[in-house]
């Protein structure tokens, strides 16, 4: 166990010098592995033993055949901007809610939902909303603060609304049903959503003048409006109707595991795209050429995150953790809000893929020994990461608004983002005590 | 050294092509495989076998260019105070340095793993396609890697004029 | 204990192999040398068709490996995999491992590590949502079949293949993807399939068997003292285990089809005798192709064959 925290040690040392992850786990990984087979980091038996298992998890990572979904789904929603659907989404979002005091906000909030459903990251969903809903935000004179804050925190249900990529990569860690995963966080997405709306409405309760009402749409217009975002409507029910079983007819008979649900996905995009004309072979060839380069460092974590799991897996620490868990007959429901409290800690200065390699082979191990749910665990497990990208000081989330903005300082997003994190942190509690939220619709699908 | 950086830069765009075409690859066929499936009962038997190749190309292709471009997913928390410190520069080179040096001895055992499967005559299930290639374009590709993380840790220490433009993200 | 082994291991937790099997090696070795050698299971080290490198390179000093998952590499053991071996997976392991040390041996596929034990699953059988109770029935339907003889022999049968890691075999069932699956009994509680697949049409010695074995790293047995290699040897190693887990094996298929006939809605149903006499005949031209394929390599492969048919046959 000791030879497991030096090692986490060192990884995080390592990481704050700004070694890219991949490097610093797999150093320390490696070097721990040949300690553990070896007696020391200088035993040639032990190091000879340490790179076979590292130069097969660079062979074998990268031929993941679940680990397919990744690329493909990135290429889905990359597709699907290039469509402009995003623009469409706000759009209907904004006809429905824009008369509402705060209601541009909670047009975001329903927009990032409706994005999140096609696309992967979080990062990507704030970055596609803020350049449609802040000018306007802007036009209609809503203070800075909430309007930021709104897409900030709006983007963060991108990685818990399927599809998601850090779903998949917890999937691939500790070898959860991928497909469970991303049934599974539709409700709690869905809670998201209802929870940012309420933190909307706290805010022009508060400061009526941070949002004021735009000029209400006549129906006729809003159903005209509705007609437009049948693309995403589209995908969405085609990709997460195939992985539920939906279309589970004869003679159809169509189903899909999640790598066919992102290919079908992401062929759907393309061609959605192509029709519209948005789509030329130089853009084409941009957005297959940025999926490939995100997909490729995502691997390529995933191969240092793996070596690094294998040192602490040989080091005993989830047998260690355990003991001690038993040894001093702590309740699972404490063990679990202690793994909380660290999450939410971790979460203020780290960035959530991080977050999650580092912490999942630690925890995951002594969780379902414990007795909870795998799937539960990391729809709970990507509810704090959520939150981690939007709290202080470092929250990727406010960063890429601060990017993309430009003249609103990280202080005022931060400041404005406050009643969000709190509606995630009542959130998180809802699911930690009502797990049934979590795991009424995985439970539809079989082992 | 100005040329050599442009012939470099030249040079990632066919290793990037390569990439892009794997991927539109992957996605046309798992599409045709479930159409082929469903529709006409005759799924692409070597559908996962492919899967795995094309992904592997896509990986590995991308690999030496995004380790070039400084792409590597990493933690900047710091890096106002390195900046402060004016020390970001001989951390960039360090770090590259290293990360390209201890590269070396995973590029010697996936060698070794290629000489293996090809000495053990390993093939794919359905198409019998040599695992060694596979193996073997891994390999060059994290030699590359290697390769290229040094020489931008030795531009970064003795001519970083020349990133500012160029190779920097 | 003196010694503690790492035993490198894949399939999920809950599964037979991680289960009972090594608990089993473990209490074997363990009786063996009077406690002074254990071992312990990590999970997940390395994909299944890695552990072989694992062990090579001494990452583990002990794991499991299914041949299939490396064509190619393994071409004797197709020899345990052939359809008409009669019998239970106990005197498969038996036989295997004999027709191993008589023939399959100087192949010498494994070189590089140890091979401790043989053996293989029971046979598989075909098991679907409608019932099938004629070989006729097999043409066109889809199904789930794995690589290698499987494949050939589905073909023969009429049957469509489709390829699917094991994993997924419950959703592809469940959403008509496929219309049956071949695998073996002991997959029926594992993977739910009394919920989608509620059939099973039971040939005698099933349509394939695949084929497992233990390896230990070479280095790792130098290292203990002679004594103990020679007690491992004597009390574990080879024969013992080999029938040891393969009698894990039939417990399994005995559960799976206690299951079965427990499960309200499911049913078995055993081939004619004239199915299954044109099974075999069908498997006859499946057997000779890879018989002549591991005679290839230069091991006598009807010899082999013939010896485990009979040894089954004796037991
Ligand atoms: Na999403
Ligand atoms: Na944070």
């Amino acid at each position: 166990m000791t030879e497991a925290l030096i090692g986490f040690a060192l990884v995080l040392a390592l990481v704050l010098m700004r070694m890219p992850i991949v490097f610093a786990m797999g150093l320390v990984g490696t070097l721990g592995f040949a300690h553990m087979r070896g007696g020391s980091i200088f035993d040639e038996r032990g190091l000879n033993a340490a790179l076979s298992m590292v130069g097969r998890q660079i062979t074998d990572t990268a031929q993941d055949y679940g680990l397919s979904v990744i690329p493909l789904f990135i290429l889905m929603g990359l597709f699907v901007n290039k469509g402009g659907l995003a623009r469409e989404l706000y759009a209907v979002s904004h006809v429905f809610l824009g008369h509402l005091r705060g209601g541009l906000a909670m047009a975001t909030v329903a927009a990032c939902g409706g994005f999140s459903a096609i696309c992967g990251s979080s990062l990507a969903t704030a970055a596609t909303m803020s350049k449609v809903a802040m000018p306007e935000m802007r036009r209609y004179g809503y203070a800075d603060r909430l309007s930021t804050a709104s897409i900030a925190a709006g983007g963060t249900l991108g990685i818990l609304i399927p599809p998601s990529v850090i779903l998949v990569i917890y999937g691939l860690l500790t070898e959860t049903s991928i497909g469970k995963l991303f049934i599974a966080g539709i409700i709690p997405g869905a809670l998201g959503i209802l929870f940012y709306l309420f933190a909307v409405r706290w805010v022009v309760f508060r400061d009526p003048s941070a949002g004021p009402a735009a000029p209400r749409t006549p129906w006729p217009e809003r159903l005209r409006a509705l007609r437009s975002i049948w693309a995403v409507a589209l995908l969405f029910v085609l990709v997460i109707g195939g992985l539920y079983g939906l279309f589970d007819v004869a003679p159809l008979n169509l189903t899909f595991s999640p790598t066919e649900a992102a290919g079908m996905g992401a062929m759907g995009a393309f061609l959605i795209a192509l029709a519209r004309g948005g789509l030329t072979l130089r853009g084409t060839f941009g957005v297959l050429k940025e999926t490939a380069m995100t997909a490729t460092s995502l691997f390529a974590v995933l191969i240092g995150a793996q070596i690094f799991s294998n040192f602490v897996n040989l080091a005993g620490l989830p047998e260690a953790l355990l003991g001690i868990v038993t040894a001093y007959d702590v309740s699972p429901f404490t063990v679990m809000l202690m793994i909380l409290a660290i999450y939410l800690a971790l979460g203020c200065v780290f960035e959530s893929l991080s977050m999650l390699l580092l912490t999942v082979p630690i925890f995951f191990p002594l969780v379902v020994s414990l007795g909870y749910d795998p799937v539960w665990f990391g729809i709970v497990v990507v509810v704090v990461t959520e939150i981690s990208l939007i709290t202080p000081p470092v929250g990727l989330n406010v960063f890429v608004l601060r990017g993309v903005v430009g003249d609103v300082s990280t202080g005022t997003i931060f400041r404005g983002v406050t009643p969000f994190w709190i509606a995630d942190i009542l959130r998180l509690a809802l699911i930690v005590t009502l797990p049934w939220l979590v795991l009424v619709l995985p439970g539809q699908m079989g082992p | 050294m100005e040329t050599l950086i442009a012939l470099a830069r030249g040079a990632s765009r066919l290793p990037v092509a390569l990439a892009c075409l794997a991927l539109f690859a992957l996605m046309a066929m798992t599409f045709a495989d479930v159409i082929l499936r469903s529709a006409f009962n005759a799924p692409i038997q070597a559908a996962t076998e492919l899967t795995r190749v094309l992904m592997a190309v896509m990986v590995f292709s991308c690999l030496p260019v995004i380790s070039a471009r400084g792409g590597h997913i990493a933690v900047d928390l710091f890096d106002g105070i390195f900046d402060r410190l004016h020390l970001n520069r001989l951390r960039e080179a360090s770090i590259n340095i290293v990360c390209g040096v201890m590269l070396v001895w995973p590029t010697e055992r996936l060698w070794m793993l290629t000489g293996r499967a090809r000495g053990y005559g390993d093939v794919t299930e359905y198409l019998s396609i040599p695992v060694h290639l596979v193996t073997g374009f891994i390999t060059v590709s994290v030699a590359l890697t290697a390769a290229v993380m040094v020489a931008i840790g030795l531009v970064h220490l003795f001519a970083p004029h020349l990133l500012d433009e160029d190779l920097a993200r | 204990a003196d010694h503690t082994l790492v035993i490198s291991s894949w399939a999920p937790p809950t599964h037979n192999i991680n289960a009972k099997m090594w608990p089993k090696f473990i209490e074997m070795i363990e009786e063996a040398t009077d406690g002074r050698v254990t071992a312990e299971v990590k999970l997940g080290l390395a994909e299944a068709p890695a552990q072989m490198d694992l062990v090579m390179d001494g990452a583990a000093d002990v794991s499991i490996i299914f041949h299939g998952y490396q064509p190619g590499r393994f071409v004797t053991t197709k020899m345990i995999e052939l359809p008409g071996y009669v019998g239970t997976s106990e005197a498969a392991a038996v036989a295997y491992w004999r027709a191993y040390e008589a023939h399959l041996k100087q192949a010498n596929e494994h070189r590089g590590v140890k091979v401790i034990a043989l053996h293989s699953h029971g046979g598989a059988q075909l098991q679907s949502a409608a019932p099938v109770t004629s070989l006729d029935q097999m043409a066109g339907m889809k199904v789930r079949i794995p690589g290698g003889v499987a494949t050939d022999l589905g073909a023969a049968l009429g049957m469509i293949g489709i390829q699917v890691p094991a994993p997924k075999v419950y959703e592809t069932l469940a959403s008509k993807a496929a219309d049956g699956v071949v695998i073996p009994i002991e997959s029926r509680a594992g993977f739910k399939l009394t919920e989608v697949a509620q059939n099973m049409y039971m040939l005698p010695g099933g349509l394939y068997r695949g084929s497992f074995a233990y390896i230990m790293s070479e280095e790792a047995f130098a290292a203990l003292p002679a004594d103990i290699q020679a007690a491992l040897e004597e009390k574990v190693f080879g024969e013992p285990l080999s029938r040891a887990i393969g009698a894990i094996w039939e417990q399994g298929d005995a559960e799976g089809i206690a299951l079965t006939e427990a499960t309200p809605g499911n049913a078995i149903h055993h081939a004619s005798p004239e199915d299954a006499a044109r099974f075999d005949e069908i498997a006859g031209t499946i057997r000779a192709k890879v018989i002549e394929e591991v005679a290839a390599t230069g091991v006598d492969a009807q010899a082999a064959y013939d010896m485990i048919r009979a040894e089954m046959a004796a037991w």
